[in-house]
């Protein structure tokens, strides 16, 4: 494969890394400070489901 | 031995995505090798597949640690 | 996280993270260890390799020539020119050193009486990408001014403004935090592994051939594969090396490219 498209799929990854970093950490925050248990999975869906949506903004459309 | 046994759960939903890596590029190499020119409409498909792969290993690899 | 133990029956005490804390070689001074030597080492392998290779340069080149020269113009030419664009000559010095310097020091890891990889340390590693991480922000910034570049980061085009709540924290973790720390974790990452394996292996061969006869026979299997590893291992080497400084030829070209 092209050099280029293995750059794309690192960052990919990245995307997808940073999503589940940024929003479930948020929610485990969340549920750290009002000592719930649901926040938690609340943020990593959505962290995953915005990383995806990130990721088909950059390399899905054309 | 000492250990958990969250990195156990870990490696076998690794499998799994795997699988679906080597599955989704075994048939982008070889749809580009038999057609150069469907590079740019394959691409994105394999790439998003990719991706959907890839979270599922993710989200494996972070319940992991946070369970 | 749940912990479980099991017993510690037959003693072979499996290599663990443990196994990379070497002691000081002078005294206790904690700055003259094994890693510290290896990479002044691999300093003056590089420098020396390099000197004699391009000191007397001829038309028809010597062997030596020729491998001083295809190295270069391999990093030249397929991770500078065709990456990064037309701006490639000002990059290539840094990236032709970080890919001599990371492979050198992951060869380490199998060549006899060495057989360190430093790069399993995990400061190394965080050091290079520190190096990249600047170099490629400053490129970006000098190119494109920090307003546009922040710009062009945070706000991905082609998006209902509300979605930008969720995108942007994400998009700025990528590239603040992430690449970073991905670039140095998964050289890090794949040298302590496999260095661990080799240690598995070759210490477990040891430990066996040591036991009853019915483990001695078993003993050359663990060897053989540790040798059969030892060599796929100079295949993650030279990978490793290589996706390190692809990933950074990479960065740099998306920095300087408008839309990144």
């Amino acid at each position: 494969m092209a050099a280029g498209e293995e750059g794309a799929l690192w960052s990919i990854m990245g995307y997808l890394i940073s999503g589940l970093l940024i929003w479930g950490g948020i929610g485990y925050g969340i549920d750290r400070w009002l000592g719930t248990h649901f926040f938690l999975l609340i943020g990593l869906l959505l962290g995953g489901g915005a990383s995806l949506y990130l990721v088909w903004l950059r390399f899905g459309r054309k | 031995m000492k250990g958990t046994l969250n990195l156990v759960g870990y490696g076998l939903s690794a499998i799994g995505p795997a699988i679906a890596t080597g599955m989704i590029f075994a048939a982008y190499i070889s749809g580009v090798a038999r057609q150069p020119e469907a590079r740019s409409v394959l691409q994105p498909i394999a790439f998003l597949g990719f991706a959907l792969a890839e979270a599922l290993a993710l989200f494996g690899l972070v319940l992991a640690f946070v369970l | 996280m749940r912990s479980f133990q099991y017993g510690s029956g037959g003693g072979f005490v499996p290599p663990s993270t443990s196994d990379f804390n070497l002691p000081p070689v002078i005294g206790h001074n904690p700055y003259t260890t094994k890693p510290i030597f290896l990479v002044v080492l691999s300093v003056v392998v590089i420098s020396v390799f390099f000197l004699a290779a391009s000191r007397k340069a001829l038309v028809v080149p010597s062997k030596l020539q020729f491998a001083g020269e295809s190295i270069y113009s391999f990093v030249r030419k397929d991770l500078g020119e065709e990456i990064i664009g037309h701006e490639f000559m000002r990059f290539v010095p840094f990236l032709f050193t970080l890919f001599t310097f990371i492979l050198t020091n992951n060869v380490f890891g199998i060549v006899p009486l060495l057989q360190f990889p430093s790069m399993s340390h995990v400061s190394f590693p965080y050091v290079l990408a520190l190096f990249t991480f600047v170099i490629f922000h400053w490129v970006g910034i000098r190119k494109q001014g920090l307003g546009t570049y922040l710009k062009g980061i945070a706000f991905m085009p082609g998006v209902p403004k509300l979605v930008y709540i969720l995108l942007t924290p994400i998009e700025v973790a990528t590239f603040f935090l992430v690449r970073p720390l991905t670039l140095s974790l998964r050289l890090f990452a794949n040298m302590f592994a496999g260095h661990l394996l080799l240690l598995v292996f070759i210490m477990g061969g040891d430990h066996l051939i040591r036991g009853v006869v019915g483990l001695k026979l078993i003993a050359p299997f663990s060897f053989a594969f540790g040798i059969g590893m030892t060599f796929f291992e100079f295949l993650v080497q030279c990978l490793q090396a290589y996706i390190f400084t692809l990933l950074t030829a990479l960065y740099i070209a998306g920095a300087l490219s408008d839309e990144h």
